[in-house]
């Protein structure tokens, strides 16, 4: 006789054999006993966990001559033809080959007679996802009422594809993945049995590799005995699997850490000389960063008796908190993505350069990488001081650096609305804005105390505001738009922290074009006739405005009611509005934005001529600059 | 017919004959000559009288139908579909994703229900065995794990981690191993290769490629192109793919391998498939902006399961190169 793999020949053949799954035993024993049987289960699970299995030993048990119950004697006829695979009354259907309605039919056609030489006719269809529509479609009569002979049993992995109309009509037992625990325990068994010498190690190591399926263990298993010449080893084993020594990942971290991109590459390729496959070391590395997550955010749950936590912990201290995070992205990104590389050691090296892109050191743009000081790291000795602040002790220098990027971007960006001098009438000291941190909180209080227009502090806060020009009260107002626009877009910022509406009643102050600017995106059609009019006339409840005649059509009821509504969410109560059709002589806010438009691009044309590049290529070549291509650049 | 470099996986594969699986799943990055051995090993098996280092004798009448292809023990599963058709319409290359469709599987899984017409053993090449569409692949489930006795499924993949779980989990897994460098270029050097050293680069190390001169030098020019980047060269460069009617996969592939040496050399210093074209590199890496660089290499995965795909090659390739452009133009125009 041939040879047969161990999945196949310890595919277990009685309940008592299975590995797991007590929660569909029991029940399946309770029912057989009590002959409360139901006519059609379904059983899902992932590969290698039993459903083809307990199919087959439900058949058994139903049609064992020894009478219907949960252990079928394994003797007579019946149980020794169904072990076989040739029993007539048990129809095995693959319903991966047999997809199509036509092959469905021709089954059940055959259900409604009487069972050859069981008790019962029991159909077992394999991979029934895979049916089509109407094939599932075909069943339902006969799976909700089949005679009294007929039992379904449907097996599948993926049980979302399969109809509700079908679940509802089937007992449905989901099986459980193994624990590795109860993996290398059932090969400790085989192998006693098969008589094969085995290290302990191996079987954790293969436990852990078969991801909670019996199937795929024993065939690493077969793949294990075939590779150590009938001994099943730690070292082969370990081998085998291109499982990665961890040592390995601490020093790619290391280097990843100190941003030391030579020695990235190198420990790579030691990597993949070594035979480990990079998919698992990606997802080890992934693994690894999640510890490492973890130890700086609760330390306690590293626990000292783990072999790795003082590497972990000597990482966690190595690493900024941000960057395990995007490492762990980059890292779980690049896993997918490795069969999309060119090869899996470019999908490999390519994920671990872009870690190292992100890095905070090339962050800036700096054209090469610099090397980090080795003495501003911590000990790995040291351990993290406080559960909610890991790393205050060891700072690293990266983090540092970090919280000096963040706390420069941070100001940059809220410095505009947070003028200090404007706001010392703000009585309680505001914690956040000490702290450099990049979020807008601290910019609400700035707005609260600022409602009255023209203050000086607006004024030194708009440098990129142009010079006032021609007509002075609409370039006052042009002046206090800009402030007030950015005081706009602050709360618009701090808006999550504080709604303006429930900390204070908005308070429009006659400012026209600052509103349609804040308001923006939210108006929707209305935008338009807000750009094109101008604020006639304000007194706390009645806005009128005015469009000139060439943007009649735009002073429908129409875009009135959609302004109106916008307004309404602004102000927290809804206007009273008027539209009238004439000319003010007043600039609009879309005449604003061509305006500035206008004299952006007279700048851009008077710095390209006046550049020195230009004007000597001008000089010796004859160059001709084509003014009107200029175009300035749209600041976001 | 084994390849130098693989005579060590024979011998290990030879210790397992005693314990033969249902289904061996052989894996390892494409080019390094599984195929080749995987039919070794099934002219091997079908042979009658094989020689004692369990080789295929030649000599036999199975050994004379399998050299021919015609052996009615033996099934192969490629994804070849109507390929004489186009073989009649000129040599022009396809641009078809290859599959495997369930009706081949079905009728292999006939084939395996009945008796051999020889001494019993029947096998299945299964090659690539990503080429299996969803169907087939579930249709492959039941038969590969409970196959007739004397069926022998052997899968050949070189991206095993894109294959359903329920097949891996099925089969024996068996890792071939990659030449290294040497051996690779003394069999190209054997092989009467020009170029052997950066052809070998190139494709990463695996000596097993296409040897087209029309083709190297075609990619030659594209690699010249991305050497200047310019928009005019772009253009011009997608116009011409478009006209060799080259599938995206392959300029889609050599942009990728680009992209990494670029990374490699800005952030390592080191480079990986284009040693001959490393001052260019150098100079561009330099240039080039990271965080822009990455998203490029982003947008290359992100097409690149559509390689065969009838896309318009050329409109996706003038997106690439312009996102590739930007790569450069940006850190430019800040300065």
């Amino acid at each position: 006789m041939t040879y047969q793999v161990l999945a196949r020949k310890w595919r277990p053949k009685r309940f008592a054999d299975l590995v797991g799954q007590e929660h569909v035993v029991r029940a399946l024993t309770n029912a057989l006993a009590g002959e409360r049987l139901h006519h059609a289960y379904l059983l899902t699970g992932t590969r290698g966990v039993g459903k083809t299995t307990i199919a087959r030993i439900l058949a058994k048990s139903l049609n064992c001559e020894a009478g219907v119950g949960a252990e079928p004697c394994g003797e007579c006829s019946a149980c020794r033809q169904i072990d076989a695979g040739r029993f007539v009354d048990l129809l095995e259907i693959d319903a991966a080959s047999n997809t199509g309605i036509d092959n469905i039919r021709e089954v059940l056609e055959n259900a409604q007679y009487a069972p050859t030489s069981g008790r019962y006719k029991v159909y077992i269809i394999d991979e029934v996802h895979m049916l089509s529509k109407s094939a599932f479609n075909a069943m339902l009569k006969t799976l909700e009422e089949p005679p009294a002979h007929v039992k379904f049993i449907l097996a599948t992995t993926d049980p979302q594809k399969v109809p509700v109309t079908v679940l509802s009509r089937c007992l449905q037992f989901s099986l459980r993945n193994m624990t590795p625990q109860q993996v290398a325990g059932h090969l400790a068994r085989v192998l006693d049995v098969e008589q094969v010498s085995y290290e302990a190690p191996a079987l954790a190591l293969l436990g852990r590799a078969a991801a909670g399926s019996m199937r795929d263990a024993l065939s690493l298993l077969d793949q294990a005995i075939a590779y150590g010449v009938g001994k099943v080893e730690e070292g082969g084993v370990r081998a085998m699997l291109g499982a990665v020594d961890r040592a390995y990942l601490y020093t790619l971290l290391e280097a990843l850490a100190e941003a030391d991109g030579p020695r990235l590459i190198a420990e790579a390729k030691a990597l993949a000389e070594r035979g480990v496959g990079f998919d698992s070391a990606l997802g080890e590395l992934a693994l690894l960063l999640q510890q490492i997550a973890l130890a700086q955010t609760v330390p306690a749950a590293i626990t000292g008796d783990d072999p790795d936590a003082e590497a972990v912990l000597a990482l966690a201290q190595l690493i900024a908190p941000e960057d395990v995070q995007l490492y762990y992205q980059i890292a779980i990104h690049g896993r997918k993505d490795l069969a999309l590389a060119p090869d899996e050691h470019a999908g490999f090296t390519m994920t671990l350069l872009r870690m190292l892109a992100f890095h905070p050191l090339n962050a800036p743009g700096d054209s090469t990488p610099t090397p980090r000081a080795a003495a501003s790291r911590p000990e790995p000795a040291s351990r993290p001081a406080a559960p909610s602040e890991p790393s205050v002790e060891g700072a690293s220098a990266a983090k540092a650096l970090l919280a000096r990027l963040s706390g420069r971007n941070g100001a940059a960006r809220s410095a505009p609305a947070t003028p200090d001098e404007s706001a010392p009438a703000d009585p309680e000291p505001e914690p956040a804005r000490v702290e450099p941190a990049p979020r807008p909180v601290p910019a609400a209080p700035a707005v609260a105390t600022q409602p009255e227009p023209g203050t000086p502090p607006s004024v030194e806060l708009a440098p990129w505001e142009d010079a006032p020009d021609d007509a002075g009260d609409v370039a006052a107002e042009a002046w206090q738009a800009g402030a007030s626009a950015d005081d706009s877009a602050a709360e618009a910022w701090s808006e999550p922290a504080a709604p303006p509406a429930a900390a204070e009643p908005y308070v429009f102050d006659g400012d026209w074009a600052a509103l349609v600017a804040e308001l923006g995106a939210r108006m929707g059609a209305s935008r338009m006739l807000a750009h094109n009019a101008v604020l006639k006339s304000w007194d706390g409840r009645r806005l009128q405005l005015a469009v000139p005649e060439s943007f009649r059509h735009l002073a429908t009821r129409d875009y009135q009611e959609k302004l109106k509504a916008a307004l309404a969410e602004r102000f927290g109560q809804a206007p009273e509005l008027s539209v009238s059709v004439e000319e003010l002589g007043m600039e609009t806010p879309a005449m604003r934005e061509a305006r500035f438009r206008q004299e952006q691009l007279a700048a851009a044309r008077v710095n390209l001529e006046n550049d020195p590049v230009v004007r000597q290529l001008v000089g010796e070549f004859n160059a001709v600059l084509l003014t009107e291509t200029i175009q300035p650049v749209q600041e976001l | 017919m084994l390849y130098p470099w693989q005579a060590a996986d024979w011998q290990r594969l030879n210790r397992e004959r005693e314990r033969l699986p249902n289904a061996w799943l052989f894996t390892g990055p494409s080019g390094i000559g599984k195929l080749a051995f995987a039919e070794h090993l099934a002219a091997s098996l079908l042979c009658e009288s094989p020689r004692p280092d369990h080789a295929a004798c030649g000599q036999c009448e199975a050994c004379r139908w399998f050299a021919h292809g015609s052996h009615p023990d033996f099934r192969r599963l490629t994804p070849l579909g109507d390929d004489e058709d186009e073989a009649k319409e000129g040599s022009k290359p396809t641009r078809k994703l290859p599959v495997i469709k369930i009706e081949a599987v079905r009728e292999v899984i006939d084939f395996a229900h009945l008796t051999a017409h020889r001494s019993g053993r029947r096998i299945v090449l299964v090659e690539p065995a990503e080429a299996l569409n969803p169907a087939a692949a579930n249709a492959l489930l039941k038969i590969l794990e409970e196959p007739p006795a004397e069926v022998l499924f052997l899968l050949v993949a070189h991206a095993p981690q894109r294959l359903l779980p329920t097949i891996k989990s099925r089969c024996r897994a068996f890792p071939l191993t990659a030449p290294t460098q040497g051996e690779a270029l003394a069999w190209l050097d054997a092989a009467g290769v020009d170029n052997a050293r950066t052809e070998l680069a190139h494709h990463g190390g695996t000596p097993l490629f296409e040897h087209d001169a029309a083709l190297a030098k075609l990619r030659q020019q594209f690699l010249d192109a991305l050497a200047r980047p310019t928009l005019a060269d772009a253009i011009s460069l997608a116009e011409q793919i478009d006209r060799h009617k080259l599938p995206l996969a392959l300029p889609l592939e050599w942009l990728q391998k680009w992209l990494h040496d670029l990374a490699g050399l800005r952030l390592a210093g080191q480079l990986r498939y284009y040693p001959d074209h490393q001052a260019a590199l150098q100079a561009l890496a330099e240039r080039a902006d990271l965080a822009l660089l990455m998203g490029c290499y982003q947008s290359l995965i992100q097409l690149a399961p559509f390689g065969q795909h009838t896309l318009n090659v050329r409109l996706q390739l003038e997106a690439l190169l312009m996102d590739y452009l930007n790569v450069f133009a940006a850190r430019t125009a800040a300065r």
